[in-house]
């Protein structure tokens, strides 16, 4: 947590994905639950991510993918995470991401993962409770 | 061209004497109608406007039958833009398929056609829509992914190999002007190949400016002015050169999916549109040359009446627009085509067979709401990419839709219920007043350039996610009518292998292409830029030499620079 007191996350999109839908809502609705947003808009490379993410001094990275790539992708953020020593940044995130692969994740270190239809509060509960 | 009534002059539907009994003896109902027993303190559409409990002839005093309604084939086209309708043609069964290389597509493409699917709809992956190559690096883990990859013209042999496409439609959803100008040009390149004339073919593109400057945006893209420019490229070289072809579907689906309500939807749609029949005219063509071939795309989305009547407002405020701005000679310019796509932001990850029901409403206000061609999703909607079975029950939706209600007998057969004809109308003035007030900004391009449109689709979008999470909104299986223990885990779509793929043909056709022919094709569209010419005519031509869609985006974006969308 950074001297304001409140919570740092990043809201990332990463690879070529554009439904950011989800990930604006998200990101406003943390924003209305008193924690700081950056809001990375799409199309980030994992390389962006990971940079924005320790520039920013974020607590946590959620990212939102629902173009499939999910088991390429989240494994390179920690992996990229993991280089630049600073794994204890959350790494949390949302979409098209069946169960099975969902727990895969979980086990490589991946907080949770979030399906459509989550209720936003159950995010912020989740990253207040996470990162208290 | 037809006399056009003032609308001062218009005869209602029933007489007066009639319409003060029957106003009389609504307020006594009304009077004694037990408010206190409703379940909701209020009842309204999803995009918010009121729903009374009862509507009678006085909800359409006002109605004119000959001006309001009028024929099917006829304006104000309300009833239907072609004067037979189902009972002469139903909509096209047009079911979405892509993933993977398109060795992979053109088996789905086949199996559906096999199935008894009316027509193609191919999307394309992610890199492919953004106009890199498989094997950008920015393309990192994306290629194949929510559609096919197509980097080159031997590509677009492949997609189609063994598919009659002289006599089937087919939709190619390259829904950003970058990708349309290079994809569609493999299409045409193509079909010129096979030795059919471009005039002969059916089909389209959706081509569409707000897909790429404020839609699922991203940074880099093309400025809202260049998209715009690509978009209307393509639409003057069809109008020359295919006459058959729909090379604009204005993407309403994709705004609505994006976030914004029913009558946002169609606003949005109809200001791009006006837009490009105005480039199209400061281009010298005349209205009647292109405006019949302007195609829109339309959501399904759950409030079923809502949806019907969306639908009816459009036809009948597009016809009037176009009538009032251009004076067309033909009324075809005045015809508002649509394709459907039922909501996939519907659908749930929870509980997803309950998606074939939702699905199967939303189609039947399509139908209802007279659809020329429509894509029913998926079961597995929120989950992957189709699998064959929930690609194949969706087809399957389709058909009993069309072959077992029969509700295709009758034409427009919820015209004149008192509330349906009350709905369309306020839908058709929420419509026009956002029209103007996008007039009123400068135009469309403007509004995007300003961030305007950005705002509207995301406060759109955070207001119905507080309707779900308050319960205003209910959705069976998310925040009602949950289940810990899901009942029914589908199988979840694989995409087949597509990088490695792709590298290698594309490996192969850069070391084996004319080199010198394909450097000058690139050249002669870095020439057609600066002299600010058609590019797809030039863009035609360039991939017949073998270059690449990444290739062509490259000079693309070397010419006229990139822009970086506001975020919210």
């Amino acid at each position: 947590m950074n001297p304001s007191g409140k919570l740092r996350i990043l809201i990332a999109k990463p690879g070529l994905d554009g439904h950011d839908r989800g990930a604006k809502v998200v990101a406003r609705a943390l924003s209305n639950a008193g924690m700081e947003v950056i809001y990375s808009g799409l199309h980030q490379t994992p390389e962006l991510i990971v940079n924005t993410a320790v520039d920013e001094d974020v607590d946590a990275i959620g990212l939102s993918i629902l173009s499939g790539a999910h088991m390429t992708i989240f494994p390179r953020i920690l992996d990229l995470l993991k280089e630049k020593g600073v794994e204890d940044i959350l790494v949390f995130g949302g979409g098209t991401i069946p169960k099975k692969d969902r727990l895969a994740l979980e086990a490589m270190g991946v907080g949770r993962i979030f399906t459509p239809g989550t209720d936003t509060r159950v995010i912020v509960d989740y990253l207040k409770e996470t990162l208290g | 061209m037809s006399d056009h009534p003032s609308r001062k002059d218009r005869t209602g539907l029933y007489r007066e004497e009639a319409l003060g009994r029957i106003q009389e003896a609504a307020a006594q109902w009304s009077r004694d109608y037990p408010r206190e027993r409703e379940r909701l303190d209020k009842f309204t559409t999803l995009s918010g406007l009121t729903v009374s409990p009862l509507y009678t002839p006085n909800s359409n005093a006002r109605l004119d039958y000959l001006q309001d309604l009028g024929f099917p084939g006829q304006e104000p086209f309300t009833r239907g833009v072609y004067p037979t309708m189902y009972r002469g043609r139903t909509w096209t069964q047009r079911q979405l398929a892509g993933y993977g290389p398109p060795e992979e597509t053109n088996k789905r493409y086949r199996f559906l056609l096999a199935a008894g699917a009316q027509g193609i709809n191919g999307v394309f992956d992610y890199p492919t829509l953004r106009g890199y190559d498989s094997d950008d690096p920015e393309a990192f883990a994306d290629a194949g992914r929510g559609g096919v990859a197509v980097d080159t013209l031997e590509d677009m042999q492949t997609l189609f190999e063994g598919i009659p496409i002289d006599r089937i439609s087919v939709s190619l959803v390259t829904c950003q002007p970058i990708c349309n100008i290079s994809i569609q040009s493999m299409y045409f390149a193509n079909a010129l190949a096979r030795g059919l004339s471009l005039h002969d073919l059916a089909g389209t593109s959706q081509n569409d400016f707000l897909m790429e400057t404020a839609v699922s945006i991203a940074p880099r893209v093309s400025p809202p002015r260049v998209a715009f420019k690509l978009s209307c490229d393509a639409i003057e070289f069809c109008a020359r050169y295919a006459k058959g072809w729909n090379p604009v579907s204005f993407a309403g689906y994709n705004y609505r999916e994006a976030g914004c309500n029913a009558w946002q939807e169609v606003a949005l749609v109809m200001a791009n549109a006006l837009a490009c029949i105005e480039d199209m005219l400061r281009r010298g063509l005349r209205i009647d040359d292109f405006a019949p071939r302007l195609s829109f795309f339309f959501s399904a989305h759950s409030d079923f009446f809502e949806e019907v009547c969306k639908y009816r407002a459009a036809r009948r405020l597009w016809s009037r627009l176009i009538q009032e701005r251009f004076r067309p000679g033909n009324p075809r310019s005045q015809a508002l085509r649509f394709h459907v796509q039922t909501a996939g932001v519907a659908l749930t990850a929870q509980q997803p067979l309950n998606n074939i029901a939702r699905a199967a409403y939303h189609a039947m206000s399509a139908a209802l709401g007279g659809a020329q061609s429509v894509h029913v999703d998926g079961f597995d909607e929120a989950l992957c990419t189709p699998t064959e079975l929930a690609s194949l029950t969706a087809l399957r939706t389709q058909q009993i839709l069309q072959l077992e209600t029969r509700i295709t007998h009758a034409i427009d057969p919820l015209a004149g219920s008192f509330f349906v004809e009350h709905l369309t109308e306020e839908m058709e003035k929420h419509i026009a007043r956002l029209i103007d007030e996008i007039d009123g900004r400068g135009g469309v391009v403007k509004a995007v350039e300003e961030g305007w449109v950005h705002r509207i689709i995301s406060d759109s979008a955070y207001k119905y996610q507080q309707a779900v999470e308050s319960g205003e909104i209910p959705v069976v299986g998310v925040n009602c009518h949950r289940m810990a223990e899901e009942p029914y885990r589908p199988e979840i779509f694989a995409v087949p292998e597509t990088l490695a793929v792709q590298e290698a043909k594309l490996k192969r056709i850069r070391t084996e292409r004319n080199s010198g022919r394909a450097g000058q094709a690139l050249d002669d569209i870095r020439r057609c830029a600066e002299r600010d010419g058609n590019l797809m005519e030039v863009i035609v031509e360039a991939v017949k030499a073998e270059v690449s869609e990444g290739e062509i985006s490259k000079v693309l974006k070397e010419i006229y620079g990139t822009w970086n969308p506001p975020l919210f």
